[in-house]
């Protein structure tokens, strides 16, 4: 006989009493382990997602709307030794062929041979399958598409200019009839993108010589992905292999690609030899010739001349005009001394900025002669995309004829619509053209001359009109003798002068930030432990309860070892050794079912719960660490539960125990007042502490509402808890005059074993204390979505296009170029805001967001409206709106943004005054302030910046892309439908405003879901417990009650005594928990309107459940003949 | 041969029990008594129900403390001694044989003899114990009863076992309350007559507390209790 074969006999010989014990700590360690491995699911699937999406890539440069050689990849290859993809990568909408379904924004890859075999996948597609696209499931399953059919495809041709800045002729999207050639799934690179969202892309895919041909864009590419094949690297450098080999780093790339792989044609720049002139010209694709290359020492060697040539609406003498002509502001770019020896240069040298020079037949048009005043009308963008009609006045300096240099019509840059166009009348130039004002004589011009300039101005005064975001020059000349030799050395020395990353060549580490945002995502192994912290805590009572009926059953065992001479500590290490034998057991019980549980969990996260995972196919996987952690954490707690339990066991004397059994555990003697008065004065502090923590925490939010909730609510349980337990003590007092009423006896029953009785009391309270403070949470429509302040900020529709839009949609031009009904000048105003793409940081990604995307507004438009409710980090001056702090300059050069609570909070992680770094366009790192915090609203997952510094910092990103939309609430839908139907071009997705609240709200809303339905989940665990106390507490009383049948009472009349004996507890459960959730939720109510009626029902439930269980026990204990058990007496 | 030294010895032991909320005083149920048992000497207490026949054997077991008044078992005074230490002496000195066995229904009969022996201050290796305790369910007549269960004993035979394992450890005094209480007439007989067997045989100072003047007339000394107070045991034969 030893310790061991004692345990063992008593764990077989009380193994049905031990089952529930079990049980109960199997589903502790079930839901701990569940929610672990939910969590490594959640993370795998993010990074499997995250590696699926980039494939092989390592690094990649997204240069957007500037258009680098294809042949880059090449280059880059073979100086990286590692292989390189050039892709053409536009934004466009993709419509099935009946026009039935429809996607708003497709993401168009012209790819090759060799971005496939980034993916180490097969092209999908035969080479030289003309008109054949293959498309992602994403692509397919929304548009219900299958192999074989039909889609249109519209892209937006890429321009050399935004369409916002004059000058950058027309919008022109090209549409393509196409069939669906192959249907790639992620495995192939279906995933593709480079965004940080479990969202799939909807992805088209199209060979990239036939989308270059569709865009003028002929051997161009705007995407480089590099893969860090080391294979391919050792065989490529002939070096020993290197098994240690460092990654592919994005700044060893940027240093490769600046010293050996690019050319001046990657940034669109061009320089041509102008032999008859002795010049060699500086052109860019892009119009404009970006500062980094202007500032450069060989364009600003004296000597060079700069030229910024403009189109013009009007060229006025008194009631003489002459219109659209061309204007060239020429100089020299570096002031200082140097030899003129262009020709050109002498025209305007010497001449002051408010001098002009024109040309003979100007000069006759207008009946101009040198001294006159000439007014020159041209149109400039102001902001809003609205263009504005500006003129300067000039005093004719001189006349020259029109030949020689002053006829060169290579002073006009490729201005998209006009430069290509035949007549006058055809032209395009991207500002409203009056036809009826260009006479004959001016199509004889075009005709002959082109775009000649007809009037020269000095640099200075060209540049103070007309310089843009994009470059203060259209063209230099660099004087030469022999051009081409020039030109060549021209482009080796510019190659050097200019940092490629300046003009948005720089690579970027695809694969760390995708890692990176992959496994600093949102942590649901966290987030449901949280959220099954109650389910635990009631399995865990449970297991408590059982254990320690099981124990109390066993007091005579007790009494008998400790008359024998086992010390009492030695008694509870038996029990305690018993005890981590079913903790134990039921932690391995458990591991096996947390893993179900997990599959469950994960269904439902794939069902009903999907909006918790951003509708993401979340797959299975089990990490060795979270399993023993969750199964060991499970056993721990277990245990130490159990412990509790054997911790009061063998206390009572050995007599006591020995001759009266179970009973011995109670206190014989009655209770005091003393301890009665322990109780009451317990509840009175808590109810002063949740009072004082109620009256403080007015106006508290996020955390800090949460935390005083918890806080006041645990106060409130306890509380009331401790009342319940005084209230107790004083039913087990005798009844004064001595009277027994039979009423009494089920209360005083109640009473007897107090530690039960709180037990189940405390597992009920604390359930619906969760459900219904959790209930009374969720965040329904909101009822003053009218009102700015709301999270709508008073707006009806928000809508988002996947191309830019460039006209004032409240302009007369801008409901024009969307034929939008002239009513909508009175029914719908937009404000109008620029985005430059980056992470979604909402609720909605799962991934934590490295660079969320950044939004421009002019703040003035909302904060006259007084939209949103702002908390500033700072107070904004006095009446001043928080969204005016947008304006402020920073001292230490940030950009100051609002963003919403949620996004700052959750997704990024940061909080008001932190900062999130950006590399701006031309390869700049900047630092974005966090100013101000939206309160739930629509704007969530984006950065709001000034639309200036949005500019600034991208000057590519042109025109608007999301529109906030004012409209009244019966006109809302049918402009909706108006709009979706009108912008369909630029693919347009609006929707109503609250309608965008309430999908991020369901976020919340599931998250409570699932918390609510674990919840639950404790509660049925709880009212089993209640099952089981009863059946326990009859079971031990048989003999108790069989007395009362022998005395006359009727098996209805003890039926009914056991039931209010249990009721009572189900009643008071019920009440504390309600109680406290209601006055722990008021400072954290929310908008909507508490809903009594579900929380009514959830109660109602539970107390059905209740009754349900307490019934079930009661029967099944008082079956049988109640009479033997007095004879087994 | 000189008289064996006292074994237990109570000094004017007294023991009151606190009274119900409004009572009045209450009588005390051991008033001063004072006894001195010898080695291999054999007592039985009777008296009325009520009297505090178990209440004072409680207090000869190291299972109740008196009220006033001293106990010496072996000469060392109890009240000194902490609950682990008047444990370790009830394992060591003491066996008990109560009226119900409270034998532990999970364990054979064999190993419901050994568990006194778990309490780790074993006399013997563990295989001597072993045997031991064999051999005293051989002499109690269980020889062939040794993996029986509890449950599958009848009531004399879980009798039996108890006072095997009373006796496992050897003690020096063996206390038994009201043992033959629930057993019938033959059963009883039985034990009383094997009590008084063993108390010759082991030399083990055994007290009876009994209704039975059966058993109590196997004694060779009598007393009573009544109104707190031992006397001479009238009945007791000469």
């Amino acid at each position: 006989m030893t310790f061991r074969t004692l345990v063992a006999r008593s764990l077989r010989f009380h193994w049905r009493a031990h089952v529930g014990v079990v049980l109960g700590a199997a589903v502790a360690t079930a839901v701990l382990v569940g929610a672990l491995v939910v969590g490594d699911s959640v993370r795998y699937s993010l990074r499997e997602m995250a590696l699926s999406r980039i494939g092989r890539t390592e690094i990649a440069m997204a240069s957007g709307d500037r258009f680098f050689r294809a042949s880059l990849a090449d280059r880059v290859a073979k100086e990286l030794g590692a292989p390189a993809a050039a892709v053409l990568q536009l934004r466009g909408t993709a419509v099935r062929e009946d026009g039935e379904a429809r996607i708003n924004e497709v993401q168009v890859l012209g790819v090759d041979e060799a971005f496939w075999a980034m993916a180490s996948a097969k092209p999908p597609l035969p080479a030289g399958a003309r008109n054949a696209v293959a498309i992602n499931e994403q692509v397919a399953r929304r548009l219900e598409l299958k192999v074989g059919d039909g889609l249109v495809l519209r892209f937006q041709k890429p321009t050399a200019l935004p369409l916002d800045v004059p000058l950058a002729g027309e919008d022109a999207s090209v549409g393509a009839h196409l069939t669906v050639g192959a249907i790639i799934s992620d495995a192939q690179f279906g995933r593709f993108s480079l965004a940080a969202n479990q969202a799939p892309p909807a992805n088209v895919f199209v060979p990239r010589d036939w989308l270059e041909q569709q865009v003028n864009q002929a051997g161009r590419a705007n995407l480089l992905l590099v893969s860090d094949d080391q294979t391919h690297r050792r065989a490529g450098s002939e070096q020993a292999p290197d098994a240690a080999a460092p990654p592919l780093a994005a700044a060893a790339a940027d240093a490769v690609l600046a010293r050996d792989a690019w050319s001046i044609d990657d940034a669109e720049l061009e320089l041509r030899p102008l032999p008859a002139q002795n010049a060699v010209e500086l052109r860019s694709r892009r119009i404009f010739i970006d500062r980094a290359v202007s500032q450069t020492p060989s364009v600003r060697a004296p000597g060079n001349l700069g030229i910024l040539t403009y189109f013009v609406n009007e060229l006025r003498v008194s009631d003489r005009a002459a219109p659209y002509s061309v204007v060239s502001a020429l100089g020299p770019i570096a002031s200082g001394e140097g030899t003129a020896a262009l020709p050109l240069q002498t025209l305007t040298a010497g001449m002051a900025d408010d001098e002009i020079v024109i040309n003979a037949w100007l000069a006759e048009d207008l009946a101009a002669k040198p001294g006159d005043t000439l007014e020159m009308a041209y149109y400039a963008m102001a902001p809003g995309g609205r263009l504005e009609t500006r003129s300067a006045k000039f005093r004719v300096r001189a006349v020259v004829p029109l030949d020689g240099p002053v006829a060169d019509r290579d002073l006009m840059p490729d201005f998209p619509g006009l430069s290509d166009v035949e007549n006058c009348r055809d032209w395009k130039p991207g500002i409203p053209i009056s036809s009826r004002k260009i006479r004959p004589k001016d199509e004889e011009y075009w005709k002959r001359y082109r775009g000649t300039p007809k009037a020269f101005i000095t640099l200075a005064a060209g540049q103070k009109m007309w310089a843009n975001r994009f470059g203060d020059l259209t063209a230099m000349r660099f004087p030469a003798s022999d051009s081409p030799a020039r030109a060549q050395a021209l482009a080796e020395s510019l190659r050097h002068e200019i940092n490629p990353a300046s003009l948005g060549l720089y690579f970027q580490d695809v694969r760390g930030r995708a890692l990176a945002a992959s496994s600093s995502a949102v942590d649901f192994g966290q987030l449901f432990l949280g959220l099954s912290m109650f389910l635990v805590a009631a399995a865990l009572i449970l297991t408590g309860l059982l254990f320690g009926l099981t124990i109390g059953a066993r007091a005579e065992e007790t009494g008998t070892l400790l008359a024998l001479g086992l010390a009492p500590k030695y008694v509870r290490r038996l029990y305690l050794a018993e005890g981590a034998i079913l903790a134990l057991a039921g932690g391995a019980l458990g591991t096996l079912a947390g893993l179900a549980y997990t599959w469950v969990m994960l269904l439902a996260l794939s069902t009903v719960w999907s909006s918790a995972v951003g509708s993401s196919n979340v797959l299975f996987h089990a990490q060795a660490l979270s399993v023993i952690g969750g199964a060991a954490a499970g056993f721990v707690v277990a245990l130490a539960t159990i412990w509790l339990c054997v911790r009061r066991q063998a206390r009572a004397p050995a007599r006591e125990l020995l001759a009266s059994g179970a009973e011995a555990e109670l206190r014989l003697t009655l209770p005091r007042r003393a301890r009665t008065w322990i109780g009451w004065s317990m509840t009175a502090a808590s109810g002063v502490v949740a009072g004082l923590l109620l009256s403080l925490a007015k106006g508290a939010t996020g955390e800090a509402a949460a935390g005083v909730f918890f806080g006041i609510g645990a106060l409130l349980l306890i509380g009331l808890l401790g009342a319940c337990h005084s209230g107790l003590a004083g039913l087990a007092q005798p009844p004064r005059g001595g009277q027994v009423r039979f009423a009494d006896l089920g209360l005083r029953n109640a009473a007897r074993r107090r530690g039960r009785s709180l037990g189940v009391i405390a597992i009920l309270a604390c359930g619906i204390f969760m459900v219904v403070a959790v209930g009374a949470n969720r965040r329904g429509a909101e009822e003053d979505a009218d009102k700015p302040s709301s999270g709508t900020g008073g707006f009806a529709l928000y809508g988002e296009t996947a191309m830019p839009v460039f006209k004032d949609l409240n302009s007369p031009e801008g409901r024009k170029a969307y034929a939008l009904p002239d009513d909508f000048q009175h029914n719908a105003a937009f404000v109008a805001l620029r985005v430059h793409a980056g992470d979604d940081a909402s609720c909605l990604n799962l991934n934590r967001t490295q660079q969320p995307r950044l939004v421009g507004v002019r703040p003035q438009l909302l904060a006259q409206r007084g939209a949103f409710t702002l908390t500033a980090q700072e107070a904004a001056d006095a009446g001043q709106s928080p969204w005016l702090l947008l304006d402020r300059r920073e001292a230490d050069g940030a950009i100051p943004a609002i963003a919403d609570t949620n996004t700052i909070t959750w997704s990024l992680g940061k909080k008001l005054g932190d900062t999130v770094a950006y590399t701006d366009e031309r390869g700049r790192t900047f630092q974005v302030r966090l100013v101000a915090a939206i309160d739930n609203s629509i704007l969530q997952g984006s950065l709001v910046i000034a639309e200036d510094a949005l500019i600034e910092k991208y000057p590519s990103d042109g025109g608007y892309r999301m529109f906030l939309i004012d409209a009244s609430r019966d006109r809302a839908e049918e402009i909706a439908r108006v709009l979706s139907v009108q912008l369909s071009d630029v693919g347009l997705a609006v929707m109503p405003a609250t309608e965008r609240l309430a999908e991020f709200n369901s976020v919340e809303n599931t998250y409570l879901a699932i918390f609510q339905a674990l919840g639950g989940l404790g509660l049925i665990l709880g009212s089993v417990g209640l099952g089981v106390i009863v059946f326990r507490n009859v079971m031990e009383r048989r003999s108790e009650l069989a007395l009362m049948r022998a005395v006359g009472f009727s098996r209805r009349s003890i039926a009914r005594l056991i039931l209010t004996e249990h009721w009572v507890l189900l009643a008071l459960g019920l009440v504390v928990g309600w109680l406290a959730a209601i006055v722990a939720v008021l400072p954290a109510m929310r908008a909507g309107p508490v809903p009594y009626l579900s929380l009514g029902i959830t109660a109602a439930a539970v107390l059905a459940a209740g009754l349900l269980w307490t019934w079930l026990a009661a029967r099944l204990a008082l079956r049988g003949p109640l009479l033997e058990a007095l004879r087994n007496e | 041969m000189a008289e064996p030294g006292p074994i237990l010895e109570l000094e004017n032991v007294t023991k009151r029990y606190d009274a119900p909320a409004g009572g009045g005083d209450v009588p005390p149920v051991l008033a001063g008594i004072s006894l001195t048992l010898r080695a291999g000497e054999s007592l039985a207490i009777v008296g009325p129900s009520g009297s505090g026949k178990s209440t004072l054997l409680n207090i000869m077991g190291t299972l109740d403390r008196p009220t006033s008044g001293r106990v010496l078992l072996d000469g060392q005074d109890l009240a000194a001694l902490g609950d682990e230490a008047l444990a370790a002496i009830r394992n060591r000195r003491i066996g008990f044989v109560f009226q119900l066995h409270h034998l532990l229904p999970q364990c054979t009969a064999l190993e419901n003899v050994l568990v006194p022996t778990l309490a780790g201050a074993a006399t013997a290796p563990a295989g001597e114990m072993q045997d031991r305790a064999q051999q005293l369910l051989e002499r109690v007549g269980l020889g062939e009863r040794l993996a029986y269960r509890p449950g599958q004993l009848s009531g004399g035979e879980r009798q039996r076992v108890a006072v095997a394992r009373a006796l496992i450890n050897r003690p020096a005094l063996l206390l038994a309350d009201e043992p033959t209480g629930s057993l019938d007439r033959a059963a009883s007989e039985h034990l009383a007559s094997l009590l008084a067997e063993l108390n010759r045989e082991q030399g083990v100072t055994l007290v009876v507390v009994t209704h039975s003047t059966a058993l109590a007339a196997k004694m060779a000394r009598g007393l009573e209790l009544r109104d707190g107070s031992l006397r001479p045991h009238e009945e007791q034969p000469a």
